[in-house]
């Protein structure tokens, strides 16, 4: 890199810093930052994410974080997952037709005995942690991006203590991730329109993504059943949100696991030109 | 208006987010090396997740008692504990777009690492002056 470069680079990342500081002095962020008070659309989150006086206008749901990830802005969070879904066939389509050798090689024994059955007593608690993250989402931090994200923790573990081959053989392959993964897609599609299946079969009108009763749209899913919160939709969202995240990640993280030889054959082809 | 502890204390940690986003900016744009760029990036987006859930924190309602999180925790909630809640509860915005953000982010940055990894294994070099160079 030649020196004029060098300062050329220099000063702009100074600039750079100097424009952020003014707009940040001049109050593009309100005049102080962390406020003292929270804007008046965080009153109104935390207001009515659980008020069981104003139904209409409330997710029901304790949790203002997850009440706003799959009640408020739900249609948000859809895209949000096709971004996910996008990146993950991405990745998949760059890894087409990469698989595994056939034969195991004889070195792919994965680690010591004393490791590999604390792992599989590890692998059982990550799974039981993420299904409570995923379960109660609507009741205490945590929902299904972060319950998904943790279970898939516990692949990425088997497949470095274990083996690729171990996986495959217990059956956690890509194909049997990428149906799992398309079910909780499914089951996040069908469940932004239970309510308003539910409506039309009985006469009604409705909302695509609905949650609770609205103005007009008088049918919601309980809140509570049996005393126990549930929160209506977000449960479903968050439990079909956690199979698709980790299912998904478990695709990728069984991918980068594919032998180097084996994904170098794919990428440079045979003689075939392929 | 005298400046306290608090505000220069925060007034700093805003600063040094601003230059983190300078050098993650500086990573991306103008080292050669792939893997640097993705690492890079993954700086400026965790910085930029950081600064969102900054401006979404609150100052602490009195000098001995923390905010608390976005949660109810008494149900039902009764009027005097909604009082008490919206007092001292932080902003849930920003922590609901942070959340789905970073676990986007790592799905972006792992098909980020899967190209950077099937270039590597076609050309033998992640350097994006070599690669523009490369014919066919």
């Amino acid at each position: 890199m030649k020196a004029w470069e060098r300062i050329v680079i220099g000063a702009s990342m100074v600039i750079f810093v100097a424009l952020l500081a003014l707009v940040y002095t001049l109050g593009a962020l309100g005049y102080r930052v962390p406020p003292s008070t929270p804007r008046d659309l965080a009153m109104v989150y935390l207001t009515m994410t659980f008020n069981p006086s104003n139904p209409l206008f409330s997710a029901m749901a304790p949790e203002a974080v997850t009440a706003i990830v799959w009640d408020y802005r739900g249609l948000d969070t859809l895209f949000e997952t096709a971004v996910f879904f996008l990146a993950i066939i991405a990745s998949v389509a760059l890894m087409r037709g990469v698989s595994l050798p056939e034969k195991p090689p004889s070195s792919a024994e994965g680690m010591s005995l004393i490791v590999k059955t604390v792992t599989k007593l590890t692998i059982g608690m990550i799974l039981a942690v993420a299904a409570s993250i995923a379960f109660h989402g609507h009741l205490t931090p945590g929902g299904g991006f972060q319950g998904g994200a943790t279970a898939a923790v516990a692949p990425l573990v088997a497949l470095v203590v274990f083996s690729v081959y171990f996986l495959e053989r217990s059956g956690v392959t890509k194909n049997r991730m990428l149906g799992l993964r398309s079910a909780g897609l499914l089951g996040i599609g069908l469940t932004a329109f239970l309510v308003l299946i539910g409506s039309l079969l009985s006469g009604g009108t409705a909302f695509v993504f609905q949650n609770q009763p609205k103005p007009a749209a008088p049918i919601g899913l309980p809140w509570r059943i049996d005393g126990a919160l549930t929160g209506g939709t977000l449960f479903l969202f968050n439990v079909f949100e956690a199979l698709a995240v980790s299912a998904g990640f478990t695709i990728v993280f069984l991918l980068l696991a594919v032998p180097e030889e084996e994904a170098i054959k794919v990428v440079r082809g045979g003689e075939d030109g392929h | 208006m005298g400046i306290n502890i608090d505000t220069y204390l925060f007034n700093l940690l805003i600063m040094t987010l601003f230059a983190n986003l300078a050098i993650s900016l500086y990573g991306v744009l103008a080292r050669p090396s792939l893997i640097k760029k993705v690492i890079a990036l993954t700086i400026l987006s965790d910085t930029a997740n950081t600064f969102a859930i900054v401006v979404g924190y609150r100052m602490w309602p009195t000098p001995t008692s923390p905010p608390v999180p976005p949660v109810i925790t008494r149900i039902p909630p009764s009027r005097e504990y909604m009082d008490w809640f919206t007092a001292r509860a932080v902003d849930p915005l920003p922590q609901a777009l942070v959340l789905t953000a970073i676990v986007i982010g790592l799905a972006v940055t792992l098909f980020l690492v899967f190209l950077t990894l099937q270039i590597y294994r076609l050309y033998r070099t992640t350097d994006v002056r070599r690669i523009a160079k490369l014919k066919g």
